[in-house]
């Protein structure tokens, strides 16, 4: 073999390595781009369907009204136009079966609120975006399908027990309370397994503090004398006198990455 | 959609395998236990959702099935002696632990409290509000910590039909509410009781509800009932199903 040919193909093996590192990359790359988009379309899918329970609270406490518009097929449809006002973008393809389980999973808590949606008896039905995200994320658990979805507040607070943070979760919030943003995380774990996490903070609204703010946001004490008001909601927890400036805590989202190749 | 592909690659692989171990007539007999609104044995109970969804399933597989409604108390003898070779909807009971189950559970069941209407507490994780109440809980049974732990004066209820008994006594305001196992039995649109209680549900506490099989059956028909099964859940879950259902 001579001096030449042996350069050639040294040379061929480099510009083989090189491609196929490019290539590697480029697909990693891909990769983390497809997750990023995969975990910010189910965290806005999830938003818009809790926005869309806030919007229906006249239809959902109402004795007389039929229900159609928060079941099945017609509930998707109104979660979509939700996004798109939200948004001002499409809603998401179902391109990925996780958000399918999510579309379903949105279908099957509301079929389970039938019968108390259906109760002409019962006026205040404690369907709210809180309780709707809890059944939602207690629904996914029990589809083994690698998608975890929460709604939870830095730990102190927390009404729901079963919302309390994990680690990771109280690690975020703490670095970003003070300034609120969106934080993803790549490389993180789920359940002991590799996952992308991430956490969505939601904004502190007026609306928040008829629940969460003092009794003077209590719609329950309006129009009675101070003496007979009281620090009770209407869903029947004590009220937390948080301020229009402090944390609304957020939407904690994980994705197996098994889930994902 | 790794495990959706995976599915499929087993599901095609064992399709080849099924067809040469199942004879395609073969005769299975599938036992229903009453569980409103998923099949309701005191009606028709062809027109109840299980029903209707689990007959498509065996359906495709091209078996000979024969029904049989069965009171609870006996189904699982039936089971262990093999005179049914399927049985549902049923979860795991404890003192049977060598039942062997279709690996998908065909639905969950949440567990709650069941209120006369005019006391109803609609959102459960609100657990301080159980102070001082008196809860009807069926004797014997397992209870959520959401329960056990709370400040609720909790009253066992004996006798053999624990839900009429918890429904007459807090309609006569004996008890403010009584636990049940699976509130859905009692509320839902088709029940009479549906008038008189209301019952709201402990999530986060959900048991898997599933299909068992007969120790006896073949380890072939069972692969091939197991792989049908897995791929009607992946192509519409039974839970997506009854939720659609018209
Ligand atoms: C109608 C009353 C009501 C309103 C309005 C309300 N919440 Fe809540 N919130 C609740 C209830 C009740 C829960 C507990 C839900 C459960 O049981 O899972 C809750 C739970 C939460 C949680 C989860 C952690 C926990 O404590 O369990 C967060 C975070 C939260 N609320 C923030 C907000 C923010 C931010 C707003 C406004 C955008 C808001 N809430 C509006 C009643 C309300």
């Amino acid at each position: 073999m001579t001096l030449s040919s042996i350069k050639k193909i040294a040379l061929k093996v480099v510009c083989f390595l090189f491609a196929s590192i490019y290539l590697i990359s480029f697909n990693l790359h891909a990769n983390d781009a497809q997750m990023k988009s995969l975990i910010n379309d189910i965290t806005k899918m999830y938003m818009s369907s809790m926005v869309y329970v806030f919007k229906s609270q006249p239809i959902i406490n109402d004795k007389n009204i039929d229900k159609k518009e928060l079941l099945g097929k017609r509930f998707i449809d109104n979660i979509k136009q939700t996004y798109l006002a939200k948004y001002n973008e499409e809603f998401p393809k179902e391109d990925h079966f996780v958000k399918t389980v999510l579309l379903q999973a949105m279908v099957e808590v509301m079929d389970d609120n039938k019968a108390l949606l259906y109760d002409d008896e019962i006026g205040f039905k404690g369907i709210i975006p809180a309780t709707f995200a809890f059944q939602l994320s207690a629904k996914l658990s029990t589809k083994g399908v690698g998608l975890k979805i929460k709604f939870t507040r830095t730990a102190g607070q927390i009404r729901n027990k079963l919302n309390r943070p994990d680690s990771w979760e109280s690690s975020v919030m703490k670095k970003i309370q003070n300034n609120p943003k969106i934080y993803y995380d790549e490389n993180a774990l789920l359940n002991g397994r590799p996952a992308i996490r991430q956490f969505t903070p939601l904004p502190m609204a007026h609306y928040c503090l008829a629940c969460h703010g003092i009794p003077d946001n209590n719609p329950l004490n309006a129009g009675k004398k101070r003496s007979e008001w009281t620090n009770i909601d209407i869903t029947g927890f004590e009220m937390e006198n948080w301020t229009i400036d402090d944390f609304g805590g957020g939407v904690s989202i994980s994705i197996e990455k098994s889930v994902l190749e | 959609m790794v495990f959706a592909k995976k599915v499929k690659k087993i599901y095609c692989l064992s399709v080849l395998s099924l067809f040469s171990f199942v004879s395609l007539s073969q005769t299975l007999t599938v036992g229903f236990i009453d569980f409103p609104p998923h099949i309701a044995l005191h009606e028709e109970y062809k027109d109840s959702p299980l029903y209707q969804y689990i007959n498509e399933v065996f359906l495709q597989a091209d078996f000979n099935v024969v029904y049989v409604k069965l009171p609870r108390e006996r189904a699982f003898t039936e089971l262990i002696k093999g005179r049914v070779d399927v049985l549902m909807p049923t979860s795991i009971p404890s003192n049977h632990e060598t039942v062997r189950t279709l690996s998908f559970p065909l639905f969950h069941t949440v567990p709650g409290l069941c209120f006369k209407k005019e006391n109803y507490i609609p959102i459960l994780s609100a657990t301080h509000r159980f102070e001082k109440l008196n809860i009807g809980v069926p004797a014997g049974s397992q209870l959520v910590a959401a329960l056990t732990d709370s400040q609720a004066n909790l009253i066992p209820l004996k006798g053999e039909d624990v839900t009429s008994r918890g429904v007459e006594l807090t309609q006569r305001g004996r008890l403010d509410a009584f636990y049940h196992p699976s509130p859905v039995k009692v509320y839902h649109q088709e029940n009479p009781l549906y008038k008189e209680v209301a019952c709201s549900y402990f999530h986060g506490y959900s048991t898997p509800i599933y299909i068992a099989i007969a120790n006896t059956m073949s380890k072939e028909t069972f692969t091939a009932i197991n792989q049908i099964f897995q791929k009607a859940m992946l192509e519409e879950p039974y839970e997506y199903y009854f939720a659609m259902r018209k």
